[in-house]
């Protein structure tokens, strides 16, 4: 065991934390949910682009730096400690792009990913539908052969960022006979196609941070196909797995929020405050250094399967209560507007998005323990 | 970075767990309850050098450190093994004289440590309370019924605990056995969900039990990392390793006593009996979690760590 950073890592935290401490905003940036705030955090994604930092465990022929893990999980550290802008680009660099690199053409990952880095283009999802939400499998929303391509018909919704975005990437129905898992083919299409109309939806907070996409006879070529005709349950398994396992919410945004909780703390004279903000901090250490474990049993060639359940319903409820506890220690300002309490109804979603904790629950209780469906 | 064990320390908690598998079933430690104390474990665990891990090797030991035991002692946790283990085999190395602790590597010297109760004082040839060391004939100690009765419990005239490094020590090792314990208490109630029918299916596909048991899960999995990292701590004499056993022992305490709730709760009435052998791994919970400083003890200790006046909490060592 080895709990140290080599030189060069520790060098490239520096660089890191340099670069933040010169181009970080001084004030938050308007709502990416926001028409301006979107256009702001664009323009803050091409800054870290060219600063090379974008997407740094991305191959250095797309626009990042071939950095591993350990490399990513410092860049995660030090961008929320440096208290910088949500990352618009998140559903592609993060969910997309891993899942383009497995499953791409070269022609896909040359015209898609460079644009992305940059945030040319935001992505936004197209999984859930209106009967198909923790039921994924049930999705309805159909592609029909056209010539050469496809065309796309049905509804999709709470399409993060769909609102603003100029891509979307789900799944659809491609062959008409098949139920569940099977006949399922993943796409990718821009969202000014004809045919698509994209209807925003005021959250909790009233901004739109997501929305419904309808599909009207959507044309789409055949490199909008991505990872094979029928293979999409596969090819978008690949792409939830690491985005409940490692890369969706690195330790690094729990351990920034930990420690303002803990700050906040040492205000307050309620002892019981105090003691739930220590033991908030001393899980969000658990979570830094188990994502370090996940990281040396990646090293030594296992996988993470299933556990990365566990460490999505640990974050998910680790930031909730952190976010109460702050709101909590506040007292009568708590429902002030600020950072907090963006901070708490954000965290709100977590239990819900990325596969429901209870989703999660029966997949620990399955396929971790082996109890029976 | 590289948070992951040797093959030499994953081997010595195989070993553990080996000679344990066969001196030490639930029947010795039901023979413990009944006055068989320190038990077969005790031989077996000096044969396979834990007794003696932390003796340094002029007196006949491994010299090891906490992180070389770490998973060992989950192991010993597994079992519920009798005898004042953590205060023999990590406290006393640290509080005994010298010439006494080729004998604890031998197996043939059993210590009981007040943290402050004394654990097995009964069958012990040194007390150690505070810094005073004595013979077991010359104290005065008073005895006591209490929840695990193969883990007799004594008070001395005055609470006390050792300072320094052999009570982070102990509290360290007592963690670990906390997570081997909640890890045997979830082993049991997810094979008895998975056998035990009603309503015409086994309960353990229903969702309410699934969820309780993936909470289980949840809470060992996040405790195991902070144990491993007091035991780096330790191991590296870092400063924040007094911060990192009570972040590490507060977690484990937690998560074994909702795994010994749960396990008991999916088992329902049959596990509120004597007769089932859950009733060892529970009471060893009730027993251990207040051992080697109590929730309030670890919780204070955080609490001025991460609060106090002084430097900003640092990460790692």
């Amino acid at each position: 065991m080895e709990l140290t950073f080599t030189p060069r890592q520790r060098a490239f935290r520096a660089e890191v934390r340099d670069w933040l401490a010169a181009h970080v905003p001084a004030g938050p940036l308007p709502s990416m949910d926001t028409a301006d705030g979107f256009a702001r955090h664009r323009a803050w994604e091409r800054a870290l682009a060219d600063a090379g930092l974008a997407a740094v465990s991305w191959p250095v022929e797309y626009g990042g730096r071939g950095a591993g893990l350990i490399d990513w999980l410092i860049f995660e550290e030090e961008y929320w400690a440096a208290g910088a802008p949500g990352r618009v680009g998140q559903n592609g660099i993060f969910l997309l792009a891993p899942t383009l690199l497995a499953y791409g053409t070269p022609e896909q990952k040359a015209r898609h990913l460079p644009r992305m880095v940059r945030a040319d283009d935001v992505w936004a999802q197209a999984w859930s539908e209106p009967e198909a939400g923790s039921d994924l499998a049930s999705l309805r929303a159909t592609a029909t052969p056209d010539g050469d391509g496809w065309r796309l018909n049905g509804q999709k919704t709470w399409s993060s960022r769909a609102a603003y975005a100029d891509w979307c990437f789900g799944l659809f129905r491609s062959d008409p006979g098949s139920s569940r898992h099977r006949g399922l083919t993943y796409f990718m299409l821009p969202l000014d196609s004809p045919g698509v109309t994209v209807r925003p939806i005021a959250q909790l907070d009233g901004e739109h941070g997501f929305a419904e996409i309808f599909f009207d006879d959507v044309r789409v070529g055949p490199d909008g196909v991505l990872g094979g005709i029928g293979q999409g349950w596969k090819v978008a398994m690949a792409t939830t797995s690491s985005e409940r396992g490692l890369t969706l919410r690195s330790p690094g945004r729990f351990m920034a929020t930990a420690d303002r909780l803990l700050d906040l703390a040492r205000t307050s004279a309620d002892q019981t405050l105090r003691d739930a903000a220590v033991r908030a901090w001393s899980d969000s250490e658990a979570y830094r250094l188990h994502t370090f474990a996940a990281a040396a049993r990646l090293a030594e060639g296992e996988e993470l399967g299933a556990a990365s359940s566990l460490m999505k319903v640990f974050w998910s409820e680790l930031d909730l209560r952190m976010h109460e506890l702050a709101l909590d220690l506040l007292g009568p300002r708590a429902p002030l507007a600020g950072r907090w309490l963006d901070g708490f109804l954000f965290a709100l979603a977590g239990p819900i998005y990325a596969g429901t904790n209870e989703i999660q629950r029966n997949i620990i209780a399955e396929r971790v323990l082996g109890l029976p469906r | 970075m590289k948070f992951s064990f040797t093959d030499d320390q994953r081997m010595l908690a195989g070993a553990v767990r080996e000679v344990l598998e066969k001196s030490c079933p639930p029947e010795t430690v039901r023979a413990a309850a009944g006055g068989e104390r320190p038990g077969p474990a005790w031989r077996a665990l000096a044969d396979v050098g834990l007794l003696g891990a932390h003796v340094p090797e002029e007196h006949g030991g491994l010299g090891l450190t906490p992180l070389d035991t770490v998973l060992a002692f989950e192991e010993t946790g597994w079992f519920a093994v009798p005898g004042p283990l953590v205060e023999t085999a990590v406290a006393a190395p640290l509080l005994v004289p010298d010439a006494r602790l080729a004998e604890i590597a031998a197996g043939t010297l059993v210590v009981s440590v007040a943290s402050p109760l004394l654990p097995d004082a009964d069958i012990a040839d040194l007390h150690v309370v505070g810094d005073r060391v004595a013979p077991s004939g010359e104290t005065d100690l008073t005895r006591h019924t209490s929840a695990d009765a193969a883990r007799p419990l004594f008070s001395a005239p005055r609470d006390e605990l050792p300072a320094g490094p052999a009570f982070d020590r102990a509290a360290l090792a007592t963690a670990a056995q906390l997570l081997g314990l909640g890890r045997r208490l979830r082993a049991e109630a997810v094979s008895y969900a998975g056998q035990r029918r009603q309503f015409g299916a086994v309960i353990g596909s229903f969702q309410a039990v699934k969820h309780q048991l993936a909470d289980v899960a949840i809470a060992l999995e996040f405790a195991a990392p902070l144990v491993h990292r007091a035991a780096y701590a330790l191991a590296h004499d870092a400063p924040s390793a007094p911060r990192d056993v009570s972040a590490a022992k507060d977690a484990a305490s937690r998560a074994a006593h909702g795994a010994a709730r749960t396990a008991l709760q999916v088992h329902g009435a049959i596990g509120y009996t004597d007769e089932l052998d859950l009733q060892l791994w529970l009471n060893r919970v009730w027993a251990l979690r207040p051992a080697w400083g109590d929730d309030g003890l670890h919780r204070a200790r955080l609490r001025d760590a991460l609060l106090g006046d002084g430097p900003a909490a640092e990460r790692l060592p």
